[in-house]
């Protein structure tokens, strides 16, 4: 066995006025004799160390220091010695030592149950040690309340307080309780032992509910449970709900990423060629396009540019470019950016559908009348446009040669794309018409026919060539195609009022999407003069354009008189337009 | 007219009510509504006794941290404790050391030693916020805690000499007061004496804050509460 020393266990005073000190003996002591041990102790201020006065009331092994012999706030020290030895030393003061006895007169009373019956609350009261002099605030004690059911392990606790009675709340009827309560110095650490444990019995004073002893616990599973599956009903209803508006309240629409005009669904399935037609009709690609160098001229019809060049070989380069279109090919296969989208000369004509709107709502038939209104529109038969073709080449010596393709390419590329609409319909038209005369190329559409044609209004200039060659009684109008060449009608107009000098002229306003420059108006006129032998006598400001209001017979063309005072006089102007300066330099 | 009066008076009797209740809420200082400095204020002796038991019983809370930090962080090893047989510069200042002594002791006696031992400690606590910032790595909470008692000490004087200034009925008796010679030994260049000194002095405000704390709760008794607390 280990050798154990005396040692002083502790020393404690129970309320600041006595206090004892404690030691175990140790097996030491067994071996030699007995009561060899003594407690010796010594106040700070003294010089000699003096035994202790009760070895008794303590108990074995202690030593009991009484009222007289306790200085609260004086230093002591005591040591376990024997005769030669001292086994152990301390030094403390006695304030520093302070345990309180326990609380007595542990009692408890209802408070009130609740209206089941299944809780209740008590009211718990002690009363303080009754060695501490609370009374004339001697000591100040705390107290720390704990309780438990009888049947568990673990003591509740309640915070230390200095009032010696507490309520207890919600306290199950059907349960049986323990409490205990300790106290302790108000500016101590350490607690005293605890107070006899305390019975609560909610049967004995006749209140216990014996039949409620099923709990009612809150059912956290099943709420958690019908939770999920509601909240997952309410996002499925929601997803699947036909309320777009419900749906976007709470699930918005990712936007994703859209062009405008083009359909997204094409683009993924649609082929190449069709894409690229799109996105080439497409507002900001064209735009894009024509921000392109090589397409100012085109865009830019200035009134006031004098150069005819430019517009000379751009009708050129349309010309050029029918042959192309012969092919089904709107553009010329090219590798410049925009050309070859626009364009794929392997390409059936079929796939034309697609192009033919920008929003890529392709239909077949829509196709085919596109088809055969380009074909139409070009005015021209393959034979003329061959023909002029090479009459034009030769006879307008600007054309740009380099670039003729490119730059026309690109003019079919815009003009394909469009044929749905009258306008570029009037653009093929005009450009074809153009080819032949060095004039712009916008048209008036003044009427679209239920079969879809396009009727034009009489362009500004007149095909020399064909006045001259053909006249209108060599040509077929089939009386289905209610709309007439430009030229041909001018060509008409021009011969009719050359020979009959009965136009009637009416004008009426439609849709006025082309207009004439007035530098075509002036080589309209020329031509226009040159064919006819009349030059219109008389002398009226007229508007740029007109339309053709009715389209009579192969031999009349009836226009509208844009709020012109049309003089009574046979304006056989109508077929062609000056303003009134262009007027002025025709007229001697 | 009537009505309005009536109005009136309800909403008064609302404001009471509230405030009422707003101030007795528990945790919440209950001073009463008195500026200071205010001459015609005049707080009650039972009022002036609570707030200085709050008082004393909060600065020997905060000696009693700062101690045991200290020796926590310091005195572990070095033996102090053995040498504690310390003796405070207040031990010539004879205070009552049991129950019974306490008891015999008249009370303006008893409010003299306490004012005595107050005044005592007031130069030691404004050299020990200033001289425990010198020592090595002094950890923040007792540096802040040596500040905040030397503080309240003042105040706990001032509210002391209001008491006294109550309860004497004359003349004021002696004016007790012990000096303070520690000062050097808080600054020697040894660290162990020098921690020594500190660990001693920290002891002694420790055990003279508890008893003036228990003075004055035995004098609350005594005086205001007719000896049943």
């Amino acid at each position: 066995d280990l050798l154990q020393w005396p040692q002083i266990s502790k020393c404690r005073s129970p309320e600041m006025e006595t206090f004892s000190c404690y030691w175990t003996a140790g097996n030491f002591y067994n071996l030699t004799a007995p009561r060899m041990i003594q407690l010796l102790y010594k106040k700070s201020n003294e010089e000699d160390w003096k035994e202790c006065p009760d070895y008794i009331t303590s108990g074995q092994n202690s030593c009991y220091f009484n009222a007289s012999y306790t200085s609260v706030w004086t230093p002591y020290c005591v040591q376990l010695a024997s005769k030669n030895e001292v086994y152990d030393k301390k030094c403390f003061s006695v304030d520093e030592i302070v345990l309180p006895d326990p609380p007595v007169h542990l009692n408890w009373t209802l408070l009130n149950t609740s209206q089941t019956g299944i809780h209740g609350d008590i009211q718990v009261r002690w009363d303080p040690p009754p060695t501490a002099d609370v009374r004339k605030g001697w000591i100040t004690l705390e107290y720390e309340l704990q309780y438990k059911e009888v049947n568990e392990t673990k003591w509740k606790e309640l915070k230390p307080r200095l009032s010696t009675m507490v309520p207890l709340y919600s306290l199950k009827t059907a349960r049986d309780y323990e409490i205990r309560i300790r106290s302790r110095q108000r500016t101590s650490e350490k607690f005293g032992e605890f107070s006899e444990i305390l019975y609560v019995s909610f049967s004995q004073i006749g209140i216990g509910c014996d039949h409620c002893t099923e709990e009612v616990e809150f059912p956290w599973f099943l709420v958690v449970v019908f939770g999920v599956c509601g909240l997952a009903v309410t996002v499925i209803s929601i997803m699947l709900s036909k309320q777009p508006r419900l749906k976007m309240l709470i699930f918005p629409p990712v936007p994703v990423p859209k062009i405008k005009g083009i359909d997204p669904d094409l683009l993924k399935k649609g082929k190449l060629d069709e894409v690229n037609s799109i996105l080439a009709c497409h507002d900001s690609y064209k735009t894009q396009l024509y921000n392109d160098d090589l397409w100012v001229e085109f865009i830019e019809l200035d009134i006031e540019d004098p150069d005819e060049k430019n517009r000379a070989s751009d009708t050129d380069r349309l010309l050029s470019e029918d042959h192309l279109k012969s092919h089904g090919c709107l553009g010329v296969k090219d590798d410049d950016s925009g050309r070859a989208s626009c364009c794929e000369p392997d390409i059936p004509e079929t796939d034309f559908s697609a192009s033919d709107t920008c929003d890529a709502t392709s239909d077949s038939d829509q196709f085919k009348k596109a088809t055969e209104k380009e074909e139409d529109l070009l005015c021209l038969d393959r034979q003329d446009n061959d023909e002029s073709l090479p009459s034009l080449a030769n006879t307008d010596p600007q054309r740009q040669h380099p670039n003729t393709q490119s730059e026309n390419s690109h003019l079919w590329a815009s003009f394909a794309d469009s044929v749905e609409s009258p306008r570029p319909s009037v653009h093929t038209q005009i450009s074809n018409q153009n080819s032949l005369t060095s004039t712009d190329f916008y048209a008036q559409v003044s009427d679209i026919t239920p079969a879809g044609r396009v009727v034009l209004s009489p362009g500004q200039k007149s095909k020399l060539g064909r006045a001259q060659r053909e006249g209108c009684t060599e040509q077929n109008f089939t009386m289905d195609n209610t709309y007439f060449c430009e030229a041909d009608v001018k060509k008409c107009i021009a011969v009719t009022s050359h020979e009959e000098n009965e136009p009637h002229v009416q004008e009426q306003s439609y849709n006025e999407d082309g207009y004439f420059t007035t530098e075509s108006l002036t080589t309209t006129v020329a031509n226009f003069g040159a064919s006819t032998a009349e030059p219109p006598s008389s002398e009226m400001p007229v508007a740029d354009y007109t339309s053709i209001h009715i389209v009579h017979s192969p031999q009349g063309l009836v226009l509208n008189a844009t709020a012109l005072p049309v003089p009574d006089k046979e304006f056989n102007v109508s077929c062609g337009y000056v303003s009134t300066d262009q007027l002025n330099k025709i007229m001697p | 007219m009537s009505t309005k009066g009536a109005s009136l008076k309800g909403l008064l009797l609302v404001v009471l009510l509230v405030s009422h209740m707003l101030l007795t809420k528990e945790g919440v200082t209950s001073l009463p509504i008195c500026p200071s400095g205010s001459v015609n204020c005049q707080l009650s002796l039972e009022e002036l006794f609570d707030r200085a038991v709050k008082l004393s019983h909060y600065i020997h809370f905060l000696s009693s941290e700062m101690f045991n930090e200290f020796d926590e962080r310091y005195a572990q090893g070095r033996g102090f404790i053995a040498k504690a047989v310390n003796s405070c510069h207040t031990a010539s200042l004879t205070t009552p050391e049991d129950k019974e002594q306490a008891q015999q002791i008249h009370h303006e006696d008893l409010l003299n030693l306490i004012l005595g031992v107050l005044r005592s400690w007031n130069d030691p606590l404004i050299h020990l916020a200033s001289e425990v910032q010198r020592i090595k790595e002094a950890p923040e909470t007792i540096l802040w805690k040596a500040v905040e008692i030397e503080e309240q000490n003042k105040r706990l004087l001032e509210g002391m000499e209001k008491i006294v200034g109550r309860v004497h009925s004359g003349e004021v008796g002696n004016d007790i007061y012990t000096p303070w010679d520690g000062l050097p030994s808080l600054q020697l260049a040894d660290e162990d004496s020098r921690l020594f000194a500190f660990y001693n002095l920290l002891h002694c405000l420790r055990r003279d804050s508890h008893k003036i704390d228990n003075y004055l709760k035995v004098l609350k008794c005594r005086l205001i509460h007719d000896n049943n607390c």
